[in-house]
């Protein structure tokens, strides 16, 4: 037997291990996180926001294989729908859920605008033209000073609250992420396995030859710009009510780059990737935190180990959430 | 229901591919479609199938146009269509690559699959029989879980060809079905392709192998240099004295005309072979 036989024979029961173990550190933080002291619950939380942009970029990245590096624009729609429409700003003080609607649908809405027009566009030239929408979103927030405070952004937004109750502290919005990110996980989890994220996948694999068994192109891939941009703007309005500040600093190219990167580093085309590479991409600078002027430094490296040891990723497109359910609870 | 050219032309910049191509193809039956290297074979295949558009002329299906829509339309009009060079989804399992056929049938449920699981497994097990059923004819059953692009280059082949029968085609297109494979594997083809001779259904192949070709084909078409040279049985391909010359200038029977085909074949078993 070969090692590499060997070690695909030894797989199943170290992948076993392996995933109990990631397992049971997920469910201890959960666990934990009410007893942690806030700086640290903030940090979990803008993990759990990453998680969640990571899982709407990654259907336009991952699944339908268009790279977009305007996604922050979609963040920013949502976190400025919130912004405009609960606080003094416009003395607009609607209910969060309600926002949370709006800002989905505006997001939808802006996912297909950018979408008509990178229609045609692949590969490079994509990520170059999305990365310009990206700006200029972030540039028309920066000069439109009578709505969005310009520079300066928006300031003392309300506090939300959800049918009564009350989302304020960090632990709150521990709460209402964490569930956000399990029940937009499963359905995007499930549109991934769906006859649409079938299509999305033909289109990555050869556009032409999904033209050519009937997949209307166009209508799947805005389908895919929509839906990630829904999710993007829902991740923005619930940072915006948790920050109750916001600005176009939160929404530079930097962003966008960090989503992809997350992503690729975790493993491209998978949830369970997702969460991986943004744990390690979020938590690690704070785990530097003592090294402050290095931190930038380990990271590129670890960058550059990970994708030459791991050039698909941490978690391989092929573990996706119903393996590693099998790994846990299967015979 | 029939297919028809009327008149059909292409050129691509100067180079004339396709010269006043009228013809009628009956349901039925299997046309082949025979010709030199060159003489404009795909490219009918191609503008049929709307990958390429139709210099003048038209193509019509049951009277009516398919070259004025778009090529996922005339997919949907029951065109389906193999590539000369195998174009299968090649990081999707062999499963996958026919599952997601049933995209323009399906996709309007995808809400109701995504939001309510006992509908989605429904929906995914009926697709799931209908593509087995399919995999089963080509015997490819076994590699359901495999990577298409992991196959041996033969079994992708009849992936490519189960994928294009897995909606229950009108129209089957296939460019060069048996092209790089041996004679073992020609033979099968031949009797799965006999098989799937349906009586609503056009067939037409694209073929150098005249073995294939004449013991499958009901009515043959010859091509040279874009022009409709002949067009009949097998039978009358074999004796008419025009194709013969066609094929080989000073041809004086079938026998060359196979060996030319052997060569060919030869040379495309070299290029699959670097292919994969
Ligand atoms: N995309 C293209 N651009 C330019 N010329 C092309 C293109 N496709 C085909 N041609 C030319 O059109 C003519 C017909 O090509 P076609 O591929 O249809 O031939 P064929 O009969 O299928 O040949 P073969 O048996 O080699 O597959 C050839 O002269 C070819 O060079
Ligand atoms: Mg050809």
């Amino acid at each position: 037997m070969s090692v590499a036989e060997t070690l695909a024979a030894a797989k199943p029961r170290s992948g076993r291990a392996i995933s109990f173990l990631f397992f049971a550190i997920a469910i201890a933080l959960i666990v934990a996180t009410p007893f942690l002291p806030n700086y640290y619950v903030r940090v979990i939380n803008s993990l759990l926001i990453y998680i969640l942009l990571g899982i709407g970029l990654n259907i336009v990245i991952g699944y339908a294989g268009l790279l977009d590096l305007g996604f922050v624009a979609f963040y920013a729609v949502g976190a400025y729908s919130y912004a405009l429409l609960a606080s003094p700003q416009l003395d607009l003080h609607w209910p969060f859920l309600l926002i949370l609607l709006v800002a989905a649908c505006l997001g939808a809405v802006t996912g297909i605008l950018l979408g008509i027009p990178v229609l045609r566009l692949r590969g490079d030239y994509l990520a170059i033209v999305t990365l310009g929408f990206g700006e200029i979103i972030r540039i028309i927030i920066n000069n439109l000073d009578w709505l969005t405070g310009g520079p300066k952004g928006i300031a003392r937004l309300d506090k939300a609250s959800i049918l009564g109750i009350q989302v304020a502290r960090p632990i709150d919005f521990f709460w209402l992420l964490l569930i956000t990110v399990l029940v937009v996980g499963t359905l995007v989890w499930r549109l991934e396995r769906s006859i649409l994220g079938k299509a999305w996948a033909a289109i990555r694999e050869d556009q032409d030859a999904a033209r050519g068994i009937g997949i209307n192109t166009t209508n799947a891939k805005l389908a895919a710009f929509a839906t990630s941009a829904t999710i993007g703007s829902i991740a923005g309005a619930i940072f915006a009510a948790s920050q109750r500040f916001v600005s176009p600093e939160s929404f530079t190219l930097q962003e966008s780059v960090l989503i992809v990167l997350m992503i690729v580093v975790g493993g491209i085309g998978n949830i369970l990737g997702i969460v991986a590479g943004a744990t390690i991409l979020m938590l690690l600078p704070e785990v530097l935190r003592e090294f402050a002027e290095w931190r930038i430094l380990f990271l590129g490296l670890l960058m550059i180990f990970l994708i030459i040891v791991r050039p698909a990723g941490i978690v391989p497109r092929s573990f996706g959430p119903d393996k590693l359910i099998r790994r846990l609870f299967g015979k | 229901m029939t297919l028809t050219f009327d008149r059909l032309r292409k050129q691509y910049g100067q180079v004339v591919a396709i010269d006043d191509v009228t013809a009628s193809f009956a349901p039925g039956l299997i046309h082949g479609v025979i010709g030199p290297n060159g003489a404009g074979k795909s490219t009918l295949i191609n503008m049929t199938a709307g990958s390429y558009s139709v210099s003048a002329g038209s193509i019509a299906l049951d009277g009516k146009r398919l070259d004025t829509l778009k090529k996922y339309q005339i997919a949907n009009s029951g065109v389906a269509r193999t590539y000369q060079n195998i174009r299968l989804f090649d990081q999707m399992t062999v499963l996958e690559n026919l599952e997601v056929c049933f995209y323009p049938a399906d996709v309007g449920g995808t809400l109701k699959e995504v939001t309510w699981p006992p509908y989605a497994a429904a929906r995914r097990e009926r697709r799931r029989e209908k593509c087995m059923e399919t995999l089963r004819l080509f015997d490819l059953q076994g590699y359901a879980q495999a990577e298409a692009g992991s196959l041996p280059y033969g079994r992708q082949r009849m992936l490519e060809i189960a994928r294009a029968l897995v909606c229950d085609p009108r129209v089957l297109l296939l460019d060069e079905p048996a092209a790089g494979l041996n004679h073992h594997e020609t033979a099968e083809l031949t009797a799965r392709l006999a098989a799937q001779r349906l009586p609503d259904r056009i067939t037409i192949i694209v073929e150098h192998d005249m073995d294939l070709v004449m013991s499958l084909c009901d009515n043959i078409i010859v091509m040279h240099h874009g022009k409709l040279l002949f067009q009949g049985t097998p039978a009358e391909v074999q004796a008419s004295p025009d194709v013969q010359l066609a094929y080989l200038g000073t041809a004086n029977d079938i026998d060359d005309i196979r060996a030319a085909a052997q060569d060919r074949r030869a040379q495309l078993g070299i290029r699959a072979r670097r292919r994969s």
